[in-house]
């Protein structure tokens, strides 16, 4: 029996189910693809799989994956990949098996592309009202958590984002904590705008990957 | 262009992967290499309509015709809908998502009467003129079947084509019709005089409606000659070899009845009195264990389903039940499939079924009593044994189960309040029989669930005479049973009287409700099937503002002489059949099942199925 990590894309139709949808999915696809991948043992009985990392309803994924055992060590990690590829729908791709290096506990951080767009500005008055807002000294954004509503600055956490205006939309790039101990989730930002000048945004966002406390991609 | 409208309000709503197709087995074709396109409409959610056996045989079989493609619509939940009115967005269809407006056909699945909003609803947002004389071109041609079919004349002002019976092979020579009247450049009215001459078609334009003074119908007739009198229904005689999918769309997110289903049977041999299935699917049709062994299997492998559910209306008729559990689960327990049975009768529940359904995955149980005494049970000819219920649940309780659900009906014909009375006792016995297992779970309490809902006579059912309950009525019986439960075991549910009571005005409704429909719709009524949307309050005003009394159809008794609606429908269940099991309803006399004794119901002139079967007293 052999760990193996599975890395996909979600996106197009499929950037649009939860995390459980996407678990029914990659587990009805194990089934079809006939790979002898270990299940539970317990009284309802399913392939074992573990996501390093959920993705929120809505947003792209370049570089996601999905832990699994497989029972035969000699299969090769291609065939995994090729299986798995003719039983998924539309908008999630494997583009790579590999042995886990690092564990999904490790991971710390995600580097997202968010693209804004709204009907009542301009892409060069939303491009000027994104920079003020992120010049600005805080950024207070209310903030769900477990214990209730927060108040949060998020100011600290797009200090180094990149961005910059395109034909249609405004583009940032930005890293942010993510994982097990703190997640910031990028909405924030579009919600913060909200609160600010009362006005929504649409939003298209890429998570690009994923990295451990040092910065090193996730493997 | 639909789809980049879409992007901006797909994270507005609530689960948007409803909205935006893609799944396992969708299937797409090039629109310019197809002469016909047919947007498949399920009048109800995607959830529900994506559970639904109909639309995957029928999506597939039209399908599997280089020249059809066959595309999904679902009706979007009110947020969508909101959405798409605001942002400009047609419906669409799923596969394409192209407006729904560019396809030759529009076909609905009517499946229960409260969805008839949704159906002028979904037009309605797809830009298409609701009524039928309102589309005057050959395009557009909106068709509709299912069992609301029988009885089409409520929506007769807004279907051109309604397909009567088994859809498989009617269905496909309507569609070859079109494809050569396109071709020919036929008008639309010739195109339905040719259709109105294929049997299981009923065009209702082509005919003339004419009422008495009291409301009821005067006459009932072809407007046209050549124009059959009586529309026959179709039926599929041979189930091995009728068309059954190797593949089903597999949905991407979750849906009511995620999992792979197998019809193994059409009919039901029972005749219960007050089951509308019962009589039109006449007669029962089998498939053999090798045919649904080989489909199980390959519908299992080509979606991915780790479960698979054996359909019928009543399973453990099923001749060979156990040599199919048998058949199956040689290969099911290995891959991991578990199997389900739904719709088990108490008197057929045995050791053996349970012990192959237990063996993957335990799921709860469910019985249908229907009716709370003996006396009632053999009114409407339920053949089921207060012992024989006990005797099951006793059963299932020394196999490990402690949950059991108990579905009644109140408002049954000659119904007491003894007879309610009897639903709460019978619930009690259920949990008495549970302490008398002798190896029931331990250290787990029993939990027995009573639901009632209300009865709506219907159709082509002994009981299509019958007035219904007041809403007063039914509300005095359910306040009946919960008086006469007395332990915390049973929880006691109950179906809206309110639903039940618009349910059975539209069951039995004839063309004037079509007005009725109309201004629902403008008044932006749908998803009556839901409780969040189903408003009593708004439909009596609909119905003061038309002047139309809803209670004439729901609560009136009709004389067996009476007219009816759907007289000119015909099931091959012959109405001296349904007068005389009326009466003996009224007896209290029961009457045997097909297999035991035949009671010449009609459905014989299909030469097949159950009528020809051996009959075990005779061998």
């Amino acid at each position: 029996m052999k760990n193996v990590r599975v890395w996909f894309k979600k996106d197009d139709q499929c950037r649009y189910i939860s995390h459980l949808d996407l678990n029914r999915v990659m587990i009805r696809a194990i089934q079809k693809s006939r790979l002898p991948v270990w299940h539970t043992e317990g009284f309802n009985v399913h392939p074992y799989i573990t996501f390093a990392l959920p993705l929120s309803l809505g947003f792209r994924g370049e570089r996601e994956s999905m832990d699994m055992r497989i029972l035969d060590d000699n299969l090769k990690l291609d065939v995994i990949k090729d299986e798995l590829n003719k039983c998924l729908p539309n908008g999630l791709s494997v583009f790579d098996v590999t042995e886990p290096k690092m564990k999904p506990g490790a991971i710390a951080s995600a580097k997202f592309k968010m693209r804004l767009s709204c009907d009542e500005y301009s892409v060069e008055e939303l491009y000027t009202k994104l920079q003020e807002m992120l010049n600005s000294d805080e950024i207070l954004v209310d903030k769900k958590t477990k214990k209730g509503i927060k108040k949060i600055d998020i100011k600290e956490y797009f200090k180094d984002a990149k961005h910059y205006d395109t034909e249609n939309d405004v583009v940032i790039r930005v890293t942010l904590p993510a994982g097990s101990t703190t997640n910031i989730n990028p909405t924030l930002l579009v919600k913060a705008f909200f609160e600010k000048y009362s006005v929504e945004p649409y939003y298209d966002i890429t998570r690009v990957d994923v990295f451990d406390e040092k910065g090193r991609a996730f493997e | 262009m639909i789809k980049e409208k879409l992007e901006k309000i797909l994270l507005k709503v609530q689960k948007p992967g409803k909205y935006v197709g893609g799944e396992l087995n969708a299937v797409i074709k090039n629109k310019d290499e197809v002469d016909v396109r047919f947007a498949f409409c399920f009048p109800d959610t995607y959830e529900i309509g994506m559970s639904h056996l109909g639309m995957k045989i029928l999506y597939s079989l039209f399908n599997s015709k280089p020249y059809i493609w066959c595309e999904r619509v679902f009706a979007p939940w009110i947020d969508m809908e909101e959405q798409m009115i605001k942002n400009e967005i047609p419906l669409y269809a799923l596969e394409s998502m192209d407006p729904v407006s560019e396809f030759d056909f529009i076909g609905f699945t009517l499946q229960y009467e409260l969805s008839y909003t949704n159906m002028l609803n979904m037009l309605k947002l797809a830009n298409v003129p609701l009524k039928s004389s309102d589309r005057t071109e050959l395009k557009n041609i909106v068709v509709a079947g299912g069992p609301c079919a029988c009885n089409p004349e409520p929506v007769a002002d807004f279907v051109d084509i309604f397909f009567i019976g088994d859809g498989e092979e009617v269905d496909l020579e309507v569609i070859e019709l079109f494809r050569e009247c396109k071709k020919s450049g036929k008008t639309k009215q010739e195109f339905l005089l040719l259709a109105s001459q294929i049997k299981g078609v009923y065009v209702p334009a082509l005919y003339e409606v004419l009422y008495n003074e009291d409301g009821t119908i005067k006459s009932f007739a072809p407007k046209f000659e050549n124009v059959p009198e009586k529309i026959e229904k179709r039926v599929m005689m041979d189930m091995d070899n009728s068309y059954y999918p190797d593949n089903f769309v597999v949905p991407n997110v979750e849906i009511v009845h995620d999992r792979a289903v197998e019809e193994i049977f059409r009919g039901c041999i029972r005749g219960c009195r007050f089951c509308q299935a019962g009589f039109l699917y006449r007669p029962v049709r089998e498939k053999s264990v090798d045919c649904i062994n080989e489909q199980c299997h390959t519908l299992c492998r080509n979606t991915g389903y780790d479960e698979v559910s054996l359909s019928s209306l009543s399973s453990s008729d099923y001749t060979q039940i156990v040599p199919l559990l048998e058949k199956l689960s040689s290969w099911s327990v290995d891959e991991n499939v578990s199997l389900s049975l739904p719709s088990l009768r108490v008197d057929g529940f045995t050791e053996d079924i349970l012990s192959k359904i237990k063996s993957v995955r335990k799921s709860g149980l469910t019985f249908a009593p229907e009716a709370g005494t003996q006396r009632l049970r053999d009114v409407i000819n339920k053949n089921v044994k207060e012992d024989e219920l006990l005797d099951t649940c006793k059963v299932a309780f020394n196999g490990g189960y402690s949950t059991v659900k108990l579905y009644f009906m109140i408002g049954l014909p000659t119904e007491t309040l003894d007879d309610v009375k009897g639903i709460a006792d019978l619930g009690q016995k259920v949990v008495s029989t549970f302490y008398q297992a002798e190896n029931r779970p331990k250290g787990k309490g029993v939990r027995v669930t009573v639901s009632s809902s209300s009865f709506v006579p219907k159709p082509f059912t002994p009981f299509q005479w019958e007035p219904q309950d007041s809403i007063d009525t039914i509300h005095e019986k359910q306040a009946h049973i919960r008086e006469n439960l007395t332990t915390k075991k049973i929880s006691y549910n109950y179906h809206d009287a309110d639903t039940s009571f618009m349910e059975a005005v539209f069951a039995r409704g004839d063309r004037k409700l079509g007005e009725v429909l109309l201004k629902a719709c403008e008044k932006g009524m749908r998803f009556d099937g839901w409780s969040d949307c189903f408003s009593l309050e708004n439909w009596l005003e609909v119905f003061s503002e038309c002047n139309i009394d809803p209670h004439f159809y729901a609560n009136r008794r009709r004389e067996f002489t009476e007219i009816l609606p759907w007289d000119h429908i015909d099931y091959s269940v012959t109405k001296e059949f349904l007068i005389n099991e009326c009466k003996k309803a009224y007896d209290n006399q029961t009457t045997p099942h097909c297999r035991e004794k035949c009671s010449n119901c009609g459905a014989m002139k299909h030469k097949g199925g159950v009528c020809f079967e051996k009959r075990s007293s005779l061998v």
